[in-house]
């Protein structure tokens, strides 16, 4: 009996902590959208960035439900990744921003810094017309005037 | 029962509150899961971040031979038709976004650099005869982004080093020593994607699965998949004889041509409706 009662217990540990922990997910776009419904165009409640920790309430196919600082919305999942140790973090700290550890695991590697001493050694590279393509950015409405003036379909 | 809940408890307090600063038998579970990392990062491609920065820099490569054209109308006009391809591929999101740029060249090309950037040249866009057509290489290009293509071609060796040179405890700003060894390592990933995106090619396989997803992509927004096949059997007819450009990186064109064919969704697009974005077309390719 004794046995069995202490398996039970140890189930409903592991159960309770993998459920907890796997309802995190981390931003892995530099930044994002959390959208009033799970839909593309949807009006935008807040903006969130990368490594912003979101507390996931439910998957609507391609969408999460998520809640990020006690605001609740939309999140294409393409735009996140599963966190699952993260969350006990978030209890601790109160915060939903990601650890400076991980922060600078995920900072690591091909970096700012890099491509800076890259730019160094190599002058004739033309990052100014990278930049100039990058900062040009098509608006949710222009997109969605598009969309519809062509008879496309908008996603959702 | 109480016993067992007090037991409940305290296993349960000890994984929410995190494992950092318990020891066991001397080794912190903090430098547990830093292993763990370490072994994640080294069994595993770039991240989608050095994946941005990897394609940032072929971007630059590319646009150090291609000049950009500096037309704000087209510019602005392909990138609608390439953001709406993307919104309907399987990853609408990339870490720094899709971006669309064109190239000022008469040649027949279009590259796709790790993370989102497409360039399109201005004789490809010419070799289009609608909206739909333009829409099937963009899809083409973004299915190569969300397969990776361009990012797989960087040598094993090259990642697994990285992995071992960030994996130490150094912060986020690297000693000169380390960067120094790390922009080798990305000077030798940008040459090995720019190899494979402008001067050799990708596989055949990653060809043909490209294509089969830009189908998928055309379908979903609502453009007439049909239209990838009528602009490859262009393509071919134009080029064949020429052997530059697009031939040169998409080798075996009337093999991908069969290919597409086999995969073409059996809804057909309505030929109204590729007339009416026909329009908006012509009127920005002018």
């Amino acid at each position: 009996m004794s046995t069995r009662l202490f398996f039970i217990s140890f189930i409903f540990v592991i159960t309770t902590s993998v459920s907890i922990s796997a309802q995190t997910v981390s931003v892995i776009t530099k930044k994002n959208s959390i959208r009033e419904s799970c839909r593309f165009f949807a009006p935008v409640k807040t903006t969130v960035h990368y490594s912003d920790l979101l507390e996931v309430i439910s998957q609507e196919g391609d969408w999460f439900q998520v809640k990020f600082k006690e605001i609740q919305g939309c999140i294409h999942k393409s735009a996140v990744e599963e966190k699952s140790i993260s969350l006990s973090k978030i209890v601790s700290s109160g915060s939903q921003s990601a650890s400076d550890d991980e922060v600078a695991i995920a900072g690591k590697g091909f970096n700012p810094q890099v491509e800076s001493a890259y730019k160094r050694d190599n002058p004739g590279l033309n990052f100014q017309a990278v930049n100039r393509i990058e900062n040009y950015n098509v608006s949710d409405s222009a997109l969605k005037n598009f969309i519809q003036s062509g008879r496309l379909i908008s996603s959702d | 029962m109480i016993k067992y809940l007090f037991i409940n408890l305290i296993l349960t307090s000890f994984l929410l509150t995190g494992c950092a600063g318990v020891n066991i038998g001397g080794v912190g579970l903090g430098s547990v899961a830093r292993i763990a990392e370490k072994t994640y990062q080294a069994t595993t491609p770039l991240s989608d971040e050095e994946e941005y920065y990897v394609g940032r820099a072929v971007a630059a490569r590319i646009l150090s031979s291609y000049p950009l054209l500096e037309d704000k109308e087209l510019t602005e006009y392909v990138n609608l038709v390439g953001q709406t391809v993307a919104i309907h591929s399987d990853e609408p999101f990339t870490y720094g976004g899709y971006h669309f740029g064109v190239l000022d060249s008469n040649e027949m090309n279009a590259f796709a650099c790790p993370g989102g950037m497409i360039f399109i040249t201005k004789g490809m866009i010419s070799s289009a005869t609608n909206e739909d057509e333009l829409a099937s290489v963009l899809a083409h290009e973004v299915a190569h982004i969300n397969n990776r293509d361009g990012a797989s071609s960087i040598q094993k060796a090259r990642l697994t080093e990285v992995a071992t040179l960030i994996s130490t405890e150094a912060a986020k700003r690297y000693t000169p020593a380390e960067l120094s060894q790390l922009v080798k390592l990305f000077e030798g990933s940008v040459d090995d994607v720019f190899k494979t995106v402008v001067v050799n090619g990708y596989s055949k396989s990653q060809e043909y699965s490209a294509d089969k997803d830009a189908l998928n992509y055309l379908s979903r927004a609502g453009y007439d998949p049909q239209a990838l096949i009528t602009f490859l059997e262009r393509l071919i007819a134009q080029e064949q004889g020429l052997g530059g450009g697009l031939m040169k990186t998409h080798p075996a064109m009337i093999e991908r041509l069969e290919n597409v064919a086999e995969n073409l969704p059996s809804k057909k697009g309505d030929e109204a409706l590729v007339n009416l974005r026909s329009k908006r077309f012509e009127k920005a390719i002018k």
